[in-house]
């Protein structure tokens, strides 16, 4: 019964997307699809939540019993693809998609590029997200980001399992919104592949991605360090064996690791270049 | 032996702007003749940024002057 709710809420949902809102409002706009897409898919997701959270029901999926999450977002994917496939043949888009999908994934200079050469030749000539790029909007954007993540980071692992966890969807759209306005203010340069930039924009995308690199790997070592002395201490507690370790962990605190890594894995490019952009323009400023 | 760091001690100083005012070029035309972005060329003329030999080379050719004129080293110290 709940499972048959649920896919319910599901079709109700992309009934109103694809049959309204994205022919009204979206039209043949695929980037823009596909920003939108993210929040079509957090409602099913959030409607679950609110359904399920406090009783965590088993919902059965053919021969697999799975809980609320995993369940919602396998039957909103499965019964999302062919409709969106559909979508994209009435409107004669299916060819650009997949060589959307085709640049986006596409491998070019030192490694994985998440911008296209064509958005990045967008973005530069773009003036309209000009607010995002003063020196102010860029200290703001720098600290408020790296806030926000260690704000959602540090909830998720003190929540406990209570409907407070839920925080995690908006926890999710808030890396999303920052990662958005980053990639704006440094106009993608920092996730642009060589062909799209001139000499002086590889070079500062460069130096960006050694900072960012820097900061990935004091990251990395100091978690590893703490492990390290999780175990090193728990050899001294009485019950230890010396060997083998628990390290108990809850959903919302999977939740909070996942994205602390998904955040700075995504967002320390454009971090470091903003960064670095504020050092060159103090430096300017205490120069004039 | 090791690599003399490319700090504040040398700066490559230019006359970029003073030769693209007298080829009556706007930034943004120098820039689509040598195959940068506009601001790229902001930050030769500011001295922030020291363009490549092929750069220097190509802003010369543009501009109908020699590198060493428009391009010169600068040492503060």
């Amino acid at each position: 019964m709940n499972e048959l709710l649920v896919v319910f809420y599901i079709l109700a949902t992309l009934a109103v997307a694809y049959l309204w809102f994205y022919p009204r409002f979206i039209g043949n706009n695929l980037q823009l699809m596909a920003w939108v897409d993210v929040a079509v898919t957090s409602i099913p997701v959030a409607i679950s939540a609110i359904l399920y959270w406090e009783s965590d029901p088993t919902f059965r999926f053919f021969v697999f019993d799975l809980n609320w999450f995993f369940f919602t977002i396998l039957a909103l994917t499965i019964i999302e693809i062919p409709i969106f496939l559909l979508y994209l043949k009435a409107r004669g888009l299916s060819k650009a998609y997949w060589q959307l999908f085709k640049q986006q994934s596409s491998m070019s200079g030192a490694g994985f590029t998440t911008a296209s050469a064509k958005e990045v030749e967008k973005n530069l000539n773009d003036t309209r997200w000009d607010g995002l790029r003063s020196i102010g909007a860029k200290s703001f954007l720098l600290w408020a980001s790296n806030l926000a993540i260690w704000f959602g980071t540090a909830f998720l692992i003190l929540v406990g399992d209570n409907l407070w966890a839920t925080y995690a969807l908006i926890h999710v759209l808030v890396i999303f919104a920052f990662w958005f306005l980053l990639r704006k203010s440094v106009r993608l340069v920092a996730d642009a592949p060589d062909e799209a930039l001139d000499e002086m924009m590889i070079s500062s995308r460069d130096r960006a991605h050694v900072l960012a690199y820097r900061f990935f790997a004091a990251f990395a070592f100091t978690a590893g360090t703490a492990l390290m002395v999780f175990a090193v201490v728990n050899d001294f507690q009485e019950d230890s064996d010396g060997f083998s370790y628990l390290l108990s962990i809850t959903w919302p605190q999977v939740q909070a690791v996942f994205w602390l890594i998904f955040a700075y894995a995504t967002m320390l490019p454009s971090m470091a270049m903003l960064f670095l952009d504020i050092k060159r323009e103090k430096t300017r400023n205490a120069k004039s | 032996m090791g690599r003399k760091p490319t700090s504040d001690e040398d700066r490559v100083a230019n006359r970029v702007e003073d030769f693209r005012t007298q080829a009556d070029l706007s930034r943004q035309e120098l820039a689509d003749q040598v195959g940068v972005h506009y601001q790229t060329i902001g930050y030769i003329e500011r001295g922030e940024y020291a363009p490549s030999l092929v750069l220097a080379l190509r802003i010369a050719s543009v501009l109908g002057a020699s590198v060493e004129e428009i391009f010169w080293l600068e040492e503060e110290n």
